[in-house]
């Protein structure tokens, strides 16, 4: 080969790493809808162009209301996937190393698992009204099941094998839990933590919208009802973008910790 | 020059300086460099080679599943193909991915044709095609309930009730076992003899190939070209025991032998 | 990545359920039923049971169940052709890839309001919102399987010299049936899910708004007896479709 043809298709490489043709697509599409709503062909009366939305971002970023929404809804989701974490955790790690207390317990959680969600946050507006609190208490609630379950389910799974060889090493109950159970538990709960972190945006939002008067969600209820088309798609644009930041900060940190982990964008929820 | 179509001295299958570039991770592949081919009338060809010398890819080529690169010329009955052409019929070697598993014995001999011909007649082919492989009964059954070697005789009849001029067949019977490949390749002799068609066969079972074969081609290198056509001179209708225990069969196998393993004499 | 299916585990032992009969029990002795927050289990069953009686209830579960199952066959129908679209060339979903991505990381929660604001307070907004949601799962199963297809079928079909129509109505489309049937029984609950939300968020119909309305009036009785609906709703759901599921592939037993 020539050195002109390797340059070229050293470049080419790199450009088909870049994925031109779906930025070119978003871009397109983005020009689409502007010129649609300009030319008002659209029959929608409240859809924005991008450019008014980009407006209207600039407005409420200047202004200072969005970002303290976001911090709000940040603060919630990332405390209550704590506490969701931990509570699913020990409780799982307990329930995973004792059948008995497996036996006796799983069936229920089952069945807890089976409810839908979203349908808890009335009953969490009921007893907490509207505040803090009921946002939180869901969060929390609802996000430390899938962690549960994972917990259970990674301590379980820890091979009999390796559970045998650190008898044979005389490991101490408490030493065998953290050298070997733990880690063999932890790509599992690592799973589950990710799935209770989706689980907790959404949830803080939810109850944002129908509850607690604060945060994105109701920042976006409330600009959809004074028909402000251009803040309410900013919003769920934030919305939209925090997910996927939480979601990558949490998939690069467990990649670090868990280097087989390492996983692609495309992966399902 | 093109000769004209259904003289004596078109080949029912033929290919001149056949190049194929196929893709791999470091980049086009060449496959095949300059293979020339030609198969007459009713003559049974087989292809060996090397795992992975590109006979399958030749089967392709002739059966228009592949287009070669620009020099080469793949031609059918004389004419000039860029796709498959009408009269040749393909035989997979992964039958059970070839039937539709969602369809009947009989509705998958029919796949080929709806459409094209008339009800009354689709009905009559299949029956025959069925008849002539010996599964009349299992017309109903689904491919699942059949074995490895009736699922794939299920095949050879949907090939045979397409009436095609030329069988290209891809190791049609390597994932059988032994009594099953036996039956089946006196079968195909049978089906040949009554039918006058051409068959490109791809083995790799030097054996098989002798047995049923009127010329053995032997694809070798890479990229892999022809390096040597062997004729096989035995007498027909070939029986199992009797052709077998020949000299001439056992000569023309020995050839075949040194051919393959130990490349050009 | 395609969803994973989850694997059909059998239920645990039953004796595990025993934490939750003895929490029902102790809250029935020891609860109230007048208890705004936490009425006893029995007034659940009084609760709904006035709202069976003057159809209310009835009325709200067919609503649920007629935005599920539209969304979830637009769903189906619109994720089987896009999968299709994606899976099978290379350069749309290079092209299309980021954009899909992008829809599918915005929570259906948040995409209720623009729907409300675009299409209104009305069943249209509903099977939009929950179809939005719900294809993802039929799309990523959809063109992992024609990703997976052997590719002797499509040489079968180009041999046998089948029309491009012929060759995907015969072969390919059938060939993805177990592949858009998984996506469709991963996609069930999620539309489940997402009809309640949008009823409970825009109390537009449907048991969600039920709830919500039964929330509002401090009615906690029924909350508590709703849910319990809901929950039996999902739970007959994904029945019905691994029955379904089941149903379709046992004709098709390979090998």
């Amino acid at each position: 080969m020539t050195r002109s043809s390797m340059v070229t298709s050293r470049r080419r490489k790199a450009l088909r790493r870049a994925n031109v043709p779906g930025l070119l697509t978003m871009l397109v599409l983005l020009g689409l809808w502007e010129i649609l709503v300009r030319f008002g062909v659209t029959e929608f009366q409240f859809l924005p162009a991008p450019s008014a939305i980009a407006r209207g971002a600039e407005r409420l970023l200047r202004s200072g209301d969005l970002q303290g929404n976001l911090l709000h809804t940040l603060r919630v989701t990332t405390l209550g996937w704590l506490a969701a974490g931990l509570l699913g955790i020990s409780l799982g790690l307990l329930l995973g190393l004792s059948n008995t207390a497996w036996r006796y317990s799983m069936a229920s959680i089952e069945v807890m698992r089976a409810i839908p969600p979203v349908s808890l946050v009335p009953i969490a507006l009921l007893v907490f009204g509207f505040s803090v609190r009921m946002e939180l208490t869901i969060i929390v609630f609802v996000s430390a099941w899938p962690v549960l379950v994972n917990a259970i389910a990674g301590v379980r799974s820890v091979r009999a094998e390796l559970v045998d060889v650190s008898r044979m090493l005389r490991l101490s109950r408490l030493a065998q839990i953290r050298k070997v159970i733990l880690p063999g538990a932890m790509p599992s709960i690592v799973v589950g933590l990710r799935l209770a972190m989706s689980l907790s945006l959404v949830l803080a939002v939810v109850a944002e919208m129908i509850g607690n008067p604060s945060g994105l969600g109701h920042a976006v209820i409330r600009a959809q009802q004074a028909l402000q088309p251009e803040d309410m798609f900013a919003y769920v644009l934030t919305i939209g973008m925090l997910g996927v930041a939480l979601n990558t900060l949490l998939r690069f940190v467990s990649a670090r910790v868990l280097p087989s982990l390492a996983t692609g964008p495309g992966d399902a929820r | 020059m093109v000769a004209p179509v259904a003289s004596d001295h078109a080949p029912a299958c033929g290919c001149r300086n056949v190049s194929v570039d196929l893709d791999s991770t470091e980049g086009p592949r060449r496959v095949l460099a300059g293979v020339d081919l030609d198969v007459d009338d009713a003559e049974f060809v087989a292809v060996m080679g090397r795992s992975g010398s590109g006979k399958t890819t030749l089967l392709r080529v002739l059966g228009g599943l592949l287009l070669p690169t620009e020099d080469s010329t793949v031609t059918f009955h004389g004419e000039p193909i860029s796709g498959p052409p009408d009269g040749a019929v393909f035989v997979f070697q992964d039958y059970a991915a070839s039937l539709l598993p969602w369809r009947t014995v009989e509705r998958n001999v029919m796949l080929g044709l709806e459409g094209k011909v008339s009800k009354p007649e689709r009905h009559s082919r299949v029956a025959e095609a069925l008849a002539m492989v010996g599964l009349a009964e299992r017309a109903t059954d689904y491919p699942w309930r059949l074995s490895g070697g009736m699922q794939q005789r299920v095949q050879l009849a949907r090939a045979l009730a397409m009436r095609p001029s030329v069988f290209l067949m891809d190791e049609p019977f390597g994932a059988l076992d032994a009594m099953t490949k036996s039956s089946l390749q006196d079968e195909l002799q049978r089906v040949q003899e009554r039918t006058h068609a051409t068959v490109v066969f791809v083995t790799h079972d030097v054996d098989e190939a002798v047995y049923l074969s009127d010329r053995i081609v032997i694809l070798e290198g890479d990229p892999a070209t022809v390096t040597q056509r062997i004729q096989v001179d035995l007498p027909r209708p070939r029986d199992q025991l009797a052709t077998k225990e020949m000299s001439e069969f056992l000569r023309i196998r020995r050839r075949v032998y040194d051919a393959i393993v130990h490349g050009d004499e | 990545m395609a969803t994973r299916s989850r694997p059909a585990r059998s239920f645990p032992p039953l004796r595990g359920l025993l934490p939750l009969v003895v929490l029902l029990v102790i809250w029935q002795a020891v609860g109230s039923e007048r208890s705004p927050y936490f009425p006893t289990p029995s007034s659940w069953v009084g609760g709904l049971s006035t709202l069976a009686a003057n159809g209310t209830l009835w009325r709200a579960a067919e609503a649920t169940l007629l935005t599920f199952s539209m969304a979830l066959v637009v769903a189906t129908v619109l994720g089987a052709l896009l999968g299709l679209l994606v899976g099978a060339s290379k350069r749309a979903d290079r092209a299309l890839g980021p954009t899909l991505e992008f829809a599918r990381a915005l929570p259906p929660a948040a995409i209720v309001p623009i729907a409300v604001l675009l299409i209104g307070y009305d069943q249209r907004m509903k099977v939009t919102v929950v179809t939005f949601a719900t294809i993802w799962p039929i799309l990523l199963n959809a063109r992992a399987g024609v990703r997976s297809l052997n590719p002797v079928l499509l040489d079968t079909a180009k041999s046998l010299h089948l029309s491009w129509m012929d060759s995907t109505r015969k072969c390919t489309m059938p060939a993805l049936v177990p592949a858009i049937l998984l996506g469709v029984r991963v996609a069930a609950p999620v539309a489940l899910v997402i009809t309640l939300l949008v009823e409970i968020i825009t109390r537009v119909g449907g048991l969600g708004a039920l709830i919500a309305l039964s929330q509002r009036n401090y009615l906690s009785a029924q909350v508590y007896g709703l849910i319990l609906v809901a929950g039996l709703f999902s739970f007959m759901v994904n029945g019905l479709v691994a029955a379904l599921e089941a149903s379709v592939l046992r004709r098709r037993m390979s090998r």
